[in-house]
């Protein structure tokens, strides 16, 4: 997958592409909209991470740019607001996604695969990783054609761990992700525990293979 | 006191004094002017009677003068200055007692002293006296309502631009989109002035507003970067397998801080925005089901607490925005289960009047004011402080109430629509 960053915070930049770069995705960063354009006249990218918030413009400027070039890939917007109109505003000149900062590099990831995948994908939306298959249209999973029944929570978290497949995930990012707006902060993660362990569970039954390692005290690697 | 009432009631007092001053004199004055004109008469009377008495040398007959009756009395050698008095006579039926005007003098005939009083009735000139002051009373009193009418009618005239004026002050707000202070038609110059540093006073209070408010939401902003920047860095070193468990256990710390200082972040921004009135997606909320879905978002957190819950949720719509009502709910429902102990309760109530949230907790009542307050929170909460201000200022917005109340064991907050 090829990838084009355009944030105008280097550091933020960089560690993007560490997180982006592997599995053989490539990654390219512009710091303003003159080079993301020169960028994007030159070449084609399967998805754009887009700040609105740059030194010579607004990220607005290149979605229309993207707009009339009809350029194929899916943009997901980085901000800094979180007001609804400006989200509605991107939405509507065609970006795939709207991320609010700060935001954990799985949840980028993790979306960033969703459009990826919606963009490339006809017919059938099916994910394969090993022994396991999620038909995310239907959303179901099976292991070697047998059904595997999650809760909606098992589910989400099982995409997350297959788009950051070998990546260690922190607590904090499972939380955001899964009860993003709902979650009690500074709770213990108690709660969440038990839902991997749920998972962790269901998947081993059915697959013979642990896919989870946790990482003392920080967060878990499905690998 | 009102303006108009304060003015009107000056005006009439004023007036009142130099009505009953001038109706005294008034009245001083007709009376002086009629008992000269009396005296003059009396005195022409008592004159053409001396002068009778002198030719005749006897008292006249009381037909012979038909104007002013004269009384005699023989009072020998003693002689009296000519003088004039106020008397009363009885009138010759004798039921009857009239005030009248009098001269008294001495007249001499025949070797003898005569005390001669001639009286005339006053009667005429008092029922004139009285018809006048009736009038001016009369007057006085038409004048009075007139003065009120015609001061309340030229009062709100003249009046009007200022009570528009001070409507206007009274619906003044920051978060509202400016309008122009109205302008007086009548163009009295004070009130023009008036009009105009209004104008100008909210003009500036606007720009420092937005100047502060501007500064929050930067402020804000700018803070949600270098966040970023922690957070994905974190995620990037987290990675690296070489890491210690000492060294892992410091990580968490920076991201359980720096999630603390991001969600800090979101909640002043969200403050600022209701404080301004910026989310104004209104639509008609149904209550009932807005806590029902709260209450199944929750169900992990509740489950881990064990926390028992009851419903007892009558239908309710309110005219909200979705996302501050949400808000609302999850604060204060978050509230209860974090607050809560193991194997505790929590009841919610809703009804036409009010949403009660209650819960068990901790033994004693919390401070009333504070808990509302910026802030204000536990020691041993890891909370933001701020989430009962957030609750309370959204309330606030839609013209609510919350409350708090302990009524042991539980802990009951409640709006009040």
């Amino acid at each position: 997958m090829k990838l084009l960053i355009i944030e105008d915070e280097l550091i933020l930049a960089k560690s993007i592409n560490t997180y982006l770069a592997s599995e053989g995705n490539i990654c390219e960063i512009a710091a303003d909209v003159h080079s993301a354009i020169d960028k994007l006249s030159l070449y084609e990218y399967d998805a754009i991470v887009l700040d609105i918030g740059l030194p010579d413009g607004t990220g607005l400027e290149i979605l229309n740019y993207l707009k009339s070039s009809r350029n194929d890939g899916g943009v997901i917007i980085i901000s800094a607001r979180n007001a609804l109109d400006d989200r509605l505003t991107a939405l509507n000149l065609g970006a795939d996604d709207y991320l609010v900062k700060p935001f954990h590099l799985a949840e980028l990831k993790a979306r960033i695969m969703a459009i990826y995948r919606r963009r490339n994908f006809q017919g059938q939306n099916l994910l394969d990783y090993e022994q396991i298959t999620v038909d995310l249209d239907k959303k179901e999973v099976n292991i070697e054609g047998k059904p595997l029944v999650l809760t909606k929570k098992e589910f989400d978290m099982l995409l997350y761990f297959i788009a950051n497949k070998d990546k260690v995930i922190s607590h904090n990012a499972l939380v955001d992700h899964l009860w993003r707006d709902e979650v009690i902060w500074g709770e213990s993660f108690d709660f969440l525990y038990t839902h991997i362990k749920n998972l962790r569970k269901k998947l081993t039954d059915a697959t013979g293979k642990d896919y989870f390692s946790s990482v003392y005290g920080i967060g878990y690697k499905f690998n | 006191m009102k303006l108009l009432s304060k003015y009107t009631l000056v005006n009439l007092f004023v007036s009142l004094g130099i009505f009953v001053i001038g109706g005294i004199i008034y009245f001083k004055a007709i009376s002086y002017l009629s008992d000269q004109q009396l005296d003059r008469d009396l005195t022409e009377e008592y004159a053409e009677k001396v002068s009778f008495i002198d030719q005749h040398q006897r008292l006249p007959k009381p037909f012979e003068f038909d104007t002013y009756e004269a009384k005699f009395r023989d009072i020998g050698q003693y002689t009296e200055p000519i003088r004039f008095l106020d008397t009363i006579v009885s009138t010759n039926s004798g039921d009857k007692i009239i005030s009248c005007r009098a001269i008294k003098g001495t007249v001499r005939f025949k070797g003898r002293n005569y005390e001669m009083t001639v009286t005339a009735s006053t009667e005429a000139t008092q029922s004139v006296v009285k018809l006048v002051s009736t009038i001016t009373i009369a007057l006085v009193i038409l004048l009075f309502i007139a003065l009120l009418v015609v001061n309340r009618i030229v009062f709100k005239s003249i009046w009007a631009p200022f009570y528009k004026l001070l409507e206007h002050l009274k619906d003044f707000s920051l978060a509202k989109s400016p309008s122009q202070p109205p302008v007086d038609p009548m163009k009295i110059v004070e009130f023009k002035e008036l009009s105009h540093a209004i104008e100008l006073m909210e003009e500036r209070a606007r720009d420092e507003y937005q100047s502060l408010k501007s500064f929050t939401e930067n402020a804000s902003h700018e803070m949600t970067t270098p966040v970023a920047v922690i957070n994905s860095n974190l995620d990037n070193l987290i990675q690296d397998e070489s890491l210690t468990k000492s060294q892992l256990e410091q990580l968490e710390g920076i991201y359980s801080a720096s999630r603390r200082l991001s969600h800090l972040n979101q909640s002043l921004l969200l403050l600022v925005k209701i404080d301004n009135g910026l989310i104004h997606d209104l639509a008609e909320v149904d209550l009932a089901n807005c806590v029902k879905v709260k209450i199944k978002q929750f169900g992990e957190l509740l489950q881990d607490k064990n926390v028992k819950i009851s419903l007892n949720l009558l239908p309710k719509t309110i005219k909200a925005s979705n996302y501050l009502v949400d808000i609302l709910i999850t604060n204060l429902l978050s509230n209860a289960i974090r607050h809560n102990y193991y194997d505790g309760e929590i009841a919610i109530v809703l009804d036409e009047t009010m949403l009660l949230i209650e819960n068990t907790g901790k033994s004693e009542t919390l401070d009333n004011h504070r808990i509302f307050e910026r802030f204000q929170k536990e020691p041993s909460s890891e909370g933001t402080g701020l989430g009962l201000t957030i609750a309370k200022n959204i309330c606030l917005s839609y013209g609510f109430k919350l409350e708090y109340q302990f009524a042991p064991p539980y802990h009951r907050f409640y709006i009040l629509f």
